[in-house]
């Protein structure tokens, strides 16, 4: 990527994207993901740790709060973390300055990143920013300490961001082998960032045979708080369709003990090799949308990827307002138009061919009136009782016994792997 | 003696709500004449959170009991549970004030008196006040009146609990036109049918592990000296599994009373099991391993927490538990439960047995809280033929070394 000059390619795009890795867990993800593949996307990473700093691959490094820890990082402790922070404020503001669409990377349980992630997300969408978060929360034998910092801090930041993914750690011991290391652990947290992250630029950036739009993410976040749900899933060569969803209904992130059952807004993203057809993405649609149950119509975007061969990626992201806001928004909403420009291009080539230039408008899109009828049908499926909508524990105190909570499963916690094959 | 009284017992379980009707007569004669068993809603890890769907359960419950029973319910009696119970052990000192050095009954009530103070949070009230052993100088004494010594110690295990949840649970008996004659902790009823009293005398654990929690009491030279709530039951193992195979509740539920087993085997790895098992789109094949493991995990956490508790009293000693542990409740039905308990606790574990002669329709775990509620109902009738006065409740709860503080809730 080096070779681009990045803010040419920002310019040109006028829609900016700026991913930031905050403290060493953040930045390590930043580390371990492609930043090749959109080279509009500005990445960089803030860190109270000079050493780490230097060590990471990646270009855009912002060393805070050195006249408080001398470079020396904020050692865990989130006190030293915010005083840190707050020398720096204006480096910060400055590094969020003039983007469109914000998106955190932090590991939760530290000194820093979470502090950091909290003032992003003010100054962020204080200057207009849609503001994603992918926040990992620390492994249970981390101990109780980690834990109880990191419980803090998401629920610090769940008010603060348009969309938070939480993604626990100890959900990716269940992805990752036996014999090997937890190194590996964490580059499977890289690789779902890093897939959620390239999905949402592909959407942004690439023109798809089914096209969404900036204005659908930000529909499908708008306001602050409320619960994001985020899920992938990939397959290549053989039956690759069926497996790639098998692969994202597995996903682990969608079977935490936090998913509700009922979701307000969903936007499900398809990266495909040109020889998947439009009508199999219909189909893979269709049967996507009969697993999920969603207050509005789900959304539907899909790119044509010719590097790929018998290959599909699919991410879903899914929002659910808090429950008085609920109501409301998705009564309101059903006008406000997001609804997919369905340019249906055969099969797809074309839509990869004029991709390069064409760059997707900003702002709202149109409207097909058969869509807003079914949206408006759906109005009366609000009043199912609140309770029923929501993951069995979800509505109940957390059940802590030694700081770890006993409504999530022992096995997770534990880091007992379970094989579903 | 008096009139036959119809007493009601009940539960108001997270996944069931079980009803007893029994009626009372003379000292010792207890004959049920009703019982209802029905699914409970707005209830979860012991809670109640929809205070309107518990109460059409509980009163729906209620009436069909009392509809198989031949005269109207003069009394209810509430078993209680949920995360909100909590306990403190308090003890409280008396100087003998005696010249002749010898115990007297107003030393006694000092003590009592003494343990009793402590004040509890806004918003928490005491349930039960479970009297253990004096200290007499030091020397345990069931009775010290009369003994000789200078300073008597009494030492409680007392009961709190939310008082807005016991709140509700009145509220909701009150909706049927009753009020509830007293309360006794789930764990505690059980405990009382379940376990001898020569069985109480060298020890034994009782853990009733149900659908949102597991209740325990633990006995130790026939006192009662520890109960716990853990807010976890067979609801979190569905979860579990609901989360680990990536299927509904429902299924989930159905691969555990199918295939579950609350222990892993190696040769689970090689068993499959189908998810739905009845050839529909959907249905898929996966190795038991992961149904076991997920059980096995949740189980043994659950026997660590409660072995961890009694440690944390400094109880633990499993020749101090000789005659064991019996377990209850509905996901005691759950295969190997036993030997899961028996690894993580050390002592031998056995499930609990229904007392012979009982209905065949009364077997289920389920019903063990309430027919405990109405042998403390009876035990209470039989001590209030030969009692100095001072209300029956009193009575009752003193000849079992528990005292309920007369709280207004």
């Amino acid at each position: 990527m080096d070779e681009v000059p990045q803010e040419d390619l920002a310019l040109e795009s006028q829609l900016r994207i700026k991913v930031i890795g905050l403290g060493g867990g953040g930045s390590n993800v930043l580390a371990g993901i492609d930043r090749t593949r959109y080279p509009q996307v500005e990445y960089s990473i803030v860190n109270t740790d000079s050493q780490a700093l230097v060590q990471s691959p990646v270009d855009s490094k912002v060393l805070v709060g050195r006249s408080v820890t001398r470079g020396l990082g904020a050692g865990g402790d989130p006190e030293i973390g915010s005083q840190a922070i707050a020398t720096d404020r204006a480096a910060l503001e400055g590094l969020v300055a003039g983007a469109d669409l914000l998106i955190l990377v932090v590991g939760l349980g530290g000194g820093t990143g979470t502090v950091a992630a909290a003032l992003l997300a003010e100054l962020g969408t204080a200057a207009g920013a849609i503001v994603l978060t992918f926040a990992t929360q620390p492994f249970t034998f981390e101990g109780s300490r980690r834990r109880e910092v990191a419980n803090a801090g998401l629920s610090e930041l769940r008010g603060k961001v348009h969309g938070l993914v939480p993604v626990p750690n100890d959900l990716l011991l269940q992805e990752t082998d036996e014999s090997e290391t937890a190194l590996s652990a964490f580059a499977v947290a890289d690789q779902w960032i890093g897939r959620g992250i390239h999905s949402i630029c592909a959407m942004l950036f690439e023109t798809g045979v089914i096209n969404q739009d900036f204005g659908a993410l930000r529909g499908l976040l708008q306001g602050l708080g409320g619960k994001t749900i985020f899920a992938t899933g990939a397959a290549t060569g053989g039956d690759y369709i069926t497996n790639a969803l098998r692969d994202l209904l597995d996903c682990p992130l969608l079977h935490t003990t936090e998913r509700p059952k009922q979701l307000d807004r969903i936007l499900v993203h398809l990266v495909a090799g040109p020889e998947m057809g439009l009508s199999k993405m219909q189909q893979l649609m269709t049967q996507i949308g009969s697993h999920f149950e969603s207050n509005e119509e789900i959304l539907f975007g899909a790119v044509i990827d010719p590097e790929r061969t018998e290959s599909l990626e699919v991410c879903l992201l899914a929002k659910v307002e808090l429950e008085s806001a609920a109501r409301k928004a998705s009564g309101g909403d059903t006008d406000r138009a997001r609804e997919p420009m369905e340019t249906e291009q055969g099969l797809g080539l074309e839509g990869f061919i004029s991709t390069q230039k064409e760059k997707p408008p900003v702002h709202e899109s149109k409207l097909s009136k058969k869509r807003k009828k079914a949206a408006t049908d759906q109005d009366e499926f609000l009043f199912v009782d609140l309770e029923a909508q929501r993951g069995y524990f979800d509505q109940t105190d957390q059940n802590l016994y030694n700081n770890e909570d006993l409504d999530v499963p022992t096995y997770l916690r534990k880091g007992i792997k379970i094989k579903l094959k | 003696m008096s009139q036959p009284r119809i007493v009601a017992a009940v539960e108001i379980g997270t996944s069931k709500i079980a009803v007893l009707l029994g009626k009372l007569e003379g000292n010792t004669n207890l004959e049920i004449v009703g019982h209802s068993l029905s699914t409970s809603k707005g209830v979860k890890k012991g809670e109640i959170r929809d205070l309107r769907a518990v109460s059409d359960c509980v009163h729906s419950a209620l009436g069909s009991a009392e509809g198989k029973s031949p005269q109207r319910i003069d009394e209810v009696y509430l078993a209680l549970s949920g995360r909100h119970l909590e306990g403190n052990f308090n003890t409280g000192t008396a100087t003998v004030s005696d010249a002749a050095g010898r115990v007297r009954q107003i030393d006694i009530d000092q003590a009592r008196a003494d343990a009793k103070r402590r004040e509890l949070a806004e918003g928490r009230s005491y349930i039960h006040h479970i009297q253990n052993p004096f200290l007499l100088d030091g020397r345990p004494l069931r009775n010290p009146i009369e003994q000789e010594g200078r300073r008597l110690e009494v030492g409680y295990w007392s009961v709190h609990a939310d008082t807005a949840q016991v709140r509700n649970c009145l509220r909701i008996i009150k909706g049927y036109g009753m009020d509830v004659s007293d309360m006794v902790i789930s764990s505690v009823a059980s405990g009382s049918v379940l376990v001898e009293a020569a069985e109480k005398d060298v020890g034994a654990l009782v853990i009733d592990i149900g659908g949102g929690t597991t209740d325990w009491v633990l006995y130790r030279g026939g006192f009662i000296v520890r109960t716990g709530v853990i807010a976890v039951g067979g609801d979190h193992i569905n979860n579990d599994l609901s989360a680990g195979l990536r299927t509904g509740p429902k299924s989930a539920e159905q691969i555990k009373v199918e295939y579950g087993r609350a222990y892993y085997e190696s040769s689970d790895r090689n068993e499959k099991v189908w998810l739905f098992g009845d050839y529909t789109i959907g249905d898929r094949e996966f190795p038991k391993a992961a149904v076991t493991r997920i059980i096995e995990a949740r189980v043994t956490e659950i026997f660590e927490i409660i072995k961890a508790e009694i440690k944390k009293a400094d109880f633990f000693n499993p020749s101090e538990i000789a005659s064991g542990v019996v377990l209850t409740g509905g996901t005691a039905r759950l295969e190997g439960l036993d030997q899961v308990a028996e690894k993580v606790l050390g002592v031998p574990v056995r499930f609990a047995d229904f007392q012979p002669g009982l209905n065949p329709e009364l077997r289920k775990p389920e019903y063990t809280p309430v027919i405990g509620l109405l042998d403390y109902a009876l035990q209470g009738q039989e001590h209030a033929g030969n009692k100095r006065g001072g209300g029956l409740l009193g009575g009752l709860f003193d000849i079992l070394g528990i005292n309920r503080r007369e709280d207004e809730f």
